[in-house]
């Protein structure tokens, strides 16, 4: 962390800049309303509300004939505007509903002009459905492309809710479509990925659609930048969730990633007791340590109403600070700042000259929005800590680690069915369950049919279905051992090889855990002590030295015997040559290995940049993850990127995951966006 | 390509006539010799293409003609098209209603209205669109018309007027009813692109005075001097060229405020019967033709007189009008301002100087210098006037001229952009091939620049002039697609489909030959961004399939291959292509397209029998029908024996369906599906439990007279209900039918008597039997739940050794120090004594600390 402040003003002149993305979708937008003459009710499709507030306000709609704004539900819709545009993805649901409007409003013989905006596109399904319940004719559809949005500097997602279950549960491969065309887009913004690597299966599939859609010939009307290898980026890698499905089972320990699994965090949102929010009341007599915090914060939280906060650096540097932290060591860092900004008070409580006291007055407002934000989150961490003492969460870190290290892994089965037992969360029960099946190599035949009708038996039978997602193709997640005979043969080649990879990737890390909260020395903080595989496979094309053994760590001890930590130490990353030294590692994951080179069809010279040294040269990897990721993903590679010089990583995906809205998203259990009648961003 | 011995070129100013003033000079420049090329033309209806384009040329019916050879024997109508050279290059024959209007568009293409409104778009090649004004004009009938290069108004037998807006067929609009009574004596329109208000304008004129109407409104001029007899509005859209009837020449401003010239026809000598044509010679000056005399009637009345040996036509252009007469076609023009400048008798202007002390150069005469030393400051703005001219000089040997000029005098230039020089050498080279007399296309620079270089390219390849086209396209380094995706339709036009073999064989050959051909061609010449698509349509349409799959297959946007795969049938072919492509949209078009068009057990089929290949469309459809179609999915999974699938789609009915009895059955329906799959007892199991289970809860509901909700709740939450509810007998009984593990039953019982509250019945449940849960979670669950002085209760029941921390967490300090004497465990105890909340407890462990020694 000593090296936080010259990391960033790297980071400001090599990394590429996703607000440019933002503008274009908003403009897209206004561009799209603006379509539309003069006065419109807009009936919003409710999972685009948060995708939507990351790059738009309510006020900008307004400003551009936005009368009224409602949800996209079943049910009656009267709208005062004669102009009702729509705008949703194209899901067969919500258009049966705009029919359904259309057609009452017809009944009623009330005339509207209607608008239907598809995100991102047009598609043939929602106008043959609009044709066969026969409103077809009173609809102008288009299109508004909404592709990327940025969700912080470093990372940009899609935001699609659903990516991971569509593909493996589905197989609808939409999501990989969409993907491709998105970074089409992003390629022609910021020139070709010269370089493709990637693994998996969909992964294959998406880089195969990526190159389709780059022009073969010079000669064509397409801009330059799809013609020519990017400058500023070095590399793609492609990673689809089926690669690595361990990592979003596991818990996320950092805070980022906790705030996630524990409270949710939606399209970057958070929703918080009003009191954590709104500016200070008196303030209670100084953030307690933890021994205060009894069952008290937890029973107040479900009475007291709830807002929605948008967890973003640009208006909270502090939560820059804490996100990638693992929760261990957030306490302290708060305690820290909290002195600090106490400091700060006081040393200009005593300025004495009136130069003093003007720089005093000047810097005051800054200290304000600092203390507020460590207010938020003193309190943010404090609701954390009961929920992270609970049993089940303990029992189920504990289960985790030991599946992890393949140690009594029966006796963990075991403990899952007690937790079944204790009432624990369905959710928190099958992360677990596959976590085992995949660590495992599958659960004993007999074991795992008397689990499963443990499951069945205490949530529901109706969870059959997601019993049976899990097991079949292409995701096979939980399954038996040895596999049945009669089981399809597109299963056997999913097994994982976990326990080769363990020791040739280094996942598990045996440091105490001491010495883990003092220094992040690996990508394994995330897990306190576990490496996810995804970011390893990103450090075998892009830190090759990370894998094997641990640079930082041996910068540390260098620099203790120099007894002088130096940010010099930094090596220059080296240049990506795909999969090289880790082919035979790579080969043994299932999925399709990926290595390609893009060297566009654009005649010009190599340019100036690519001669200079390596050791002058800033690039950006940017990783994709299809089918979703962590916040511990990104808080991991987050470090990565910190441990050379001269590489950032941009991390693209289709929507932040977490093992519990996997889980849902595959029983169907989709969290409605909310209630209320009259909408807002 | 030069046809004339350069010496022989005439000086510049040989073609040029001063207007009578002497101060405005206009060149009749001779373009073509078209002797005995053409009909006579007064005996024809004419229309001219401007920018160089042909004439069409039809019989005029009112005009006596004597029978020969030459003329055609039919009634039928007929149209021929010829080039301004006089090259015939298309033959129309005419069998729909009578023709009222024909005209040229701005491409190049023929319309052609008749009668009943219905109107067509021919190319040069002879193809056609067709489009029509409508129902209702056809039933009025159509009297007359005015096309012009984007759009015609036509003028109906109810004397209304419609206009068409573009060449794509898009519906009339009705202009404001001008209320006329009769058809007015004559009409003319100004097209929507010069006028002001961007709308279409026409004038009629109606008894002595004009009407202007538009699609608001009609505006009576109130004018006295009518009738007319002619109406030509000028190119710029500023000014209007009447004729009366009594032979006055009248021009005026567009809104008819501004009279601007006068000019009495009567009393020109040598004019002979009617006046031909009142057409614009440029902005500024007006041609009035009679059968053998053409009149260039200039903005002060000033007059030049051309002579032809019979009628002419003349076609107003840009920058000038092209007539075209019995022997000649000529250009006339204002003669250009650069060209002035230095050709002019006895100017001194710099670039006069500058071409004068060229020609002394190349006489190597010692003028040369002191004449380029003489204008150094203008040098730049008269080699930039040289180069001009050079594009306006209708003979290369004055082109060259002049650019040689140019060139000596950038000689003496420290720093000259030789941009334009180099693009008028190259436009000029260009210009001069196509104005070759077989080529016919006399394109100015003017006229050129205006319309560009691709919209020359587009009118030689109409002309299948497939390998100039080729050539220019190269030359000036435009793309080629254009032409070779015409080439290559005209190519698939004119193969035969069968070569000289028989049978299918030789057809096959011939179709590989035609593609290869084409491919080969496509890649020689770099045209990447041709779509295959289009010319696989264009073979599919002249009946070749073969050839349109072959060339179809080397296409690479599959949103481009699948629609035309469907038409062709080809439905396998277009669903694995759909698929290919990855475009999930594209796969439903054709799933959507093949559900209607085939028998669902053909779909159905198709689909299975695609394998792997189109497994992708199989998941695709799976998803669409579970929202939209279940009917269909059910018979799908049916059809293809897939039970599992058929098993998970009853259970997904089962859960949407709130009616307890047809719940039943769906689930019954989900376990047969399970039981006919021999691996799948499990499955079929836990549906018969479920089944089983939804019957003991319609009983509940029974028993508690509907007071609690247990249908569909699972097996551990009908429990709890049941003892929430007193009904623990009842739980007891599904616990054993349902063979619950006795721990599970036990946290379930402990969570419902605590939430209950009813602290005897737990005691009681407790002591029921050894625990097999322990009693720590007993501990452990009441304190969570906030009822610690219950909890402690139970301390006591579990193993020794937590005893103590049990107590530490119900908050009983003192017994837990207890615990640790009583066992002598200190260890413990000091742990214990580090944590404790406060000094009296602190104090009290340390007594029973003391005491332990």
């Amino acid at each position: 962390m000593t090296s936080e402040s010259d990391d960033h003003s790297i980071s400001s002149e090599s990394l590429i800049d996703v607000n440019l993305l933002k503008e274009i979708a908003k403009k897209a937008l206004v561009d799209a309303l603006n379509s539309v003459n003069g006065a419109k009710t807009l009936v919003l499709d409710p999972s685009l509300a948060g995708p939507l507030g990351l790059v738009t306000e309510v006020s900008v709609l307004k400003h551009h004939g936005v009368d009224k704004m409602f949800w996209l539900e079943p049910g009656a819709l009267s709208s005062t505007t004669s102009n009702i545009v729509y705008l949703c993805r194209p899901l067969i649901t919500y258009v049966k509903i705009i029919a359904d409007h259309i057609k009452r409003h017809a009944k009623e013989s009330r005339k509207h002009t209607y608008t239907l905006l598809l995100v991102p596109r047009v598609s043939t399904l929602v106008s043959q459905i609009l044709e066969e319940e026969g409103v077809l004719g009173d609809v102008t559809i288009s299109a508004y492309n909404l592709q990327f949005i940025p969700l912080a500097e470093d990372v940009i997602s899609l935001e699609y809710d659903n990516a991971f279950k569509d593909l493996w549960v589905d197989g609808d491969e939409t999501v990989i479509y969409d993907s491709a065309q998105a970074l089409t887009t992003f390629q022609k913004l910021y020139g070709l990925f010269p370089r493709i690597v990637g693994k998996g299966d969909y992964a294959a599939r998406l880089t195969t659609l990526l190159i389709r859609e780059t022009p073969k010939s010079s000669n064509s009307s397409s801009p330059e930048t799809l013609l020519t290898p990017s400058e500023r980026i070095d590399s793609l890698i492609v990673l689809d969730r089926r690669v690595d499905m361990i990592t979003p089972l596991l818990t996320q320990l950092t805070y980022e990633g906790l705030i996630d699994e524990l409270i949710g965090i939606k399209n970057s949102s958070v929703e918080l007791p009003a009191s954590l929010l709104s500016p200070p009341a008196p303030i209670p007599a100084g953030p307690s340590t933890s021994s205060s915090t009894s069952n008290a914060p937890l029973t107040s939280l479900k009475k007291e109403s709830k807002k929605k906060h948008h967890l973003t650096t640009a208006t909270d540097p502090l939560f820059a600070e804490l996100r990638d932290l693992n929760f261990s060591s957030v306490g302290r860092k708060l305690n820290r700042v909290a002195r600090g900004l106490d400091e700060n008070y006081k040393t200009n409580l005593q300025s004495k000259t009136v130069a003093q006291l003007r720089d005093f007055v000047g810097k005051l407002g800054g200290l304000q929005t600092e203390h507020q934000a460590l207010r938020l989150h003193t309190g943010l961490s404090e609701l954390l800590v009961p929920l992270t003492r609970t049993e089940h969460f303990n029992k189920s870190l504990e289960i985790q680690q030991n599946l992890l290290a393949s140690y009594e892994v029966s006796a963990q089965v075991t403990a899952i069915e007690d937790m079944i037992a204790q009432g624990a969360d369905m959710q928190t029960v099958l992360r677990l369950l596959c976590l085992a099946s995949i660590t495992a190599g599958g659960i004993k035949a007999k074991v795992l049919e008397n689990i499963k009708r443990e499951v069945l038996q205490a949530y529901g039978y109706n969870f059959l279905p997601l019993l049976l997602s899990l097991a079949s193709p292409p995701l096979g997640i939980l399954l038996p051992n040895p596999l049945p005979s009669s089981a399809p043969a597109s299963l056997a080649p999913l097994k994982y090889p976990f326990t080769t990879l363990r020791k040739s990737l280094r996942l598990l890390i045996d440091d105490t855990p001491e010495a883990l909260d003092e220094v992040e020395n690996d990508i394994s903080f995330v897990y306190s002590g576990y490496a996810p595989i995804s970011v390893r496979l990103v450090q075998c094309v892009a830190q090759k030295g990370g894998v094997i053994s641990n640079p930082a760590e041996k910068a540390v001890a260098e620099a203790a015997g120099r007894n002088r930590p130096t940010s010099q130490g930094k090596v220059q990353a080296h240049p990506i040559v795909g999969w090289r030294g880790f082919e035979d590692v790579v080969a043994t994951i299932p999925g399709e290995t990926i290595d390609i080179v893009q060297r566009g069809s654009g005649s010009k010279v190599p340019p100036i940049a690519s001669l200079l040294q390596p050791g002058e040269k800033l690039t950006t990897t940017v990783v994709f993850f299809l089918g979703g990721c962590t916040y511990t993903e990104i808080a991991a590679l987050r470090w990565v990127g910190r441990q050379n010089k001269g590489r950032k990583f941009l991390v693209v995906t289709t929507g932040i995951i977490n093992g519990a809205s996997i889980i849902d998203s595959i029983a169907g259990l989709g969290k409605s966006a909310g209630a209320s009648k009259a909408a807002g961003i | 390509m030069v046809t004339h011995p350069e010496t022989m070129a005439e000086h510049p100013t040989a073609s040029w006539e001063a207007m009578p003033d002497g101060n405005v000079f206009y060149r009749r420049q001779q373009l073509y010799s078209v002797t005995g090329k053409l009909p006579n033309l007064g005996d024809y209806i004419v229309a001219g293409c401007r920018h160089g384009g042909p004439l069409a040329l039809m019989r005029d019916n009112t005009k006596l003609v004597a029978l020969g050879p030459a003329t055609p024997s039919t009634a039928k109508a007929q149209i021929q098209v010829f080039s301004p050279a006089g090259e015939g290059l298309l033959v129309l024959s005419w069998d729909q209603a009578k023709i009222v209007r024909f005209g040229w568009t701005l491409d190049e293409r023929l319309v052609i209205l008749n009668e009943e409104g219905v109107y067509r778009l021919y190319d040069l090649q002879g193809e056609y669109i067709q489009h029509s004004l409508g129902s209702e004009a056809a039933e009025m009938g159509i009297v007359d018309a005015r096309i012009q290069d984007n759009g015609l108004v036509a003028l109906t037998g109810s004397l209304t007027l419609l206009e068409i807006k573009g060449w794509e067929g898009g519906r009339p609009l009705t202009l404001a009813n001008p209320g006329l009574s009769e058809p007015p004596h004559v009409w003319g329109v100004i097209p929507p692109d010069v006028n002001i208000s961007r709308h279409v304008e026409v004038l009629l004129s109606v008894d002595s005075t004009i009407l202007s109407v538009d699609n608001l409104e009609t505006v009576d001029q109130r004018i006295s001097r009518g009738p007319f007899t002619h109406i030509s509005p000028s190119p710029n859209g500023k000014s209007l060229a009447l004729l009366t009837f009594s032979g006055t020449l009248w021009v005026v401003s567009t809104d008819f405020q501004r009279s601007m010239a006068e000019f009495e026809t009567t009393t020109v000598a040598g004019a002979e019967g009617p006046i031909r044509q009142v057409e614009w010679c440029g902005n500024d000056a007006i041609l009035v033709t009679w059968d053998s005399l053409v009149l260039l009637v200039g903005p002060f009345g000033d007059t030049l007189r051309f002579f032809h040996s019979g009628p002419t036509f003349a076609v107003t252009e840009l920058d000038g009008i092209r007539i075209i007469g019995p022997d000649v076609c000529d250009m006339v023009q204002k003669v250009p301002s650069s060209s002035l400048s230095i050709f002019r008798p006895g100017s001194t202007s710099p670039s006069a100087i500058l071409y004068d002390a060229w020609e002394s150069f190349t006489q190597r005469l010692p003028k040369a210098d002191e004449s380029i030393r003489s204008i150094r400051p203008e040098l730049a703005a008269a080699v930039d006037e040289c180069i001009d001219a050079a594009g306006q000089e209708w003979e290369p040997y004055w082109q060259r001229r002049l650019l040689n000029a140019a060139k000596f005098g950038r000689g003496f230039l420290d720093l000259h952009n030789p941009t334009d020089f180099i693009n008028m050498g190259q436009t000029l080279k260009v210009l001069n091939a196509v104005r070759y007399y077989e080529i016919g296309i006399p394109l100015t620079y003017s006229q050129y620049i205006y319309a560009g270089p691709t919209q020359l390219v587009k009118r030689l390849t109409s002309r299948n002039m497939h390998l100039l086209a080729l050539r220019i396209s190269s030359f000036l380094s435009l793309k080629p697609d254009a032409v070779l995706k015409h080439w290559a339709s005209a190519k698939i036009a004119r193969s035969k489909p069968t070569t000289t073999g028989s049978g299918k064989d030789a057809e096959l050959s011939g179709d590989d030959e035609v593609c290869k051909l084409i491919v080969q061609k496509f890649e020689q010449m770099g045209g990447a961004d041709v779509s295959y698509a289009d010319i696989a349509k264009r073979a599919w349409e002249v009946g070749r399939s073969g050839l349109a799959t072959k060339l179809l297959d080397h296409e690479s946007r599959a949103s481009d291959q699948v629609p035309l795969l469907l038409t062709m049938k080809e439905d396998r072919l277009a669903l694995e292509k759909a698929v290919d492509s990855g475009d999930t949209d594209l796969v439903y078009h054709v799933l959507l397209h093949l559900h209607k068009r085939l028998t669902l057990g053909d779909f159905f089929r198709l689909i299975e029998s695609g394998g792997a290949k189109l497994a992708a469309a199989s998941r695709l459809l799976e998803v669409y029908a579970r929202e939209q179609n279940r009917e269909m999915l059910r018979d799908f999974y049916y059809s293809d024996d897939r039970r599992v699938e058929s098993a998970v789609l009853s259970l997904e009915e089962a859960a949407r369906i709130s009616d307890p009895n047809s719940k039943i059955t769906a689930v019954k329906a989900a376990h047969k599906f399970f039981s006919d799959d021999k691996d799948r007892a499990f499955e079929a199991k836990m549906m018969d439990e479920y089944s089983r289970l939804l019957t003991v809860q319609q009983q509940l509901e029974k028993e508690s007279d509907g007071k609690v909700e247990f249908f569909g709740a699972s097996v551990n939450e009908t429990m709890r209900r049941c003892i929430l509810n007193g009904m623990s007998k009842r739980a007891d009984k599904i616990k054993a039918d349902f063979k619950v593990p006795e721990k599970r039953f036990w946290h379930m019982k402990l969570h419902a008597l605590t939430t209950l509250g009813d602290f005897e019945a737990l005691d009681a449940f407790s002591k029921s039997k050894r625990s097999p849960i322990g009693y720590e979670a007993f501990v452990r669950h009441l304190v969570e739940t906030g009822h610690t002085r219950e909890a402690v209760l139970y301390v006591a029941k579990c193993d020794g050794h937590r005893r103590a921390e049990m107590y530490v967490l119900c908050g009983e300090w003192r017994m837990a120090g207890a615990v640790c004497k009583e066992r002598g465990d200190k260890k413990v105890l000091e742990d214990i004594r580090r944590r404790c909340p406060n000094s009296m407890i602190a104090r009290e462990l340390d007594q029973i600390a003391a005491g332990m020694k």
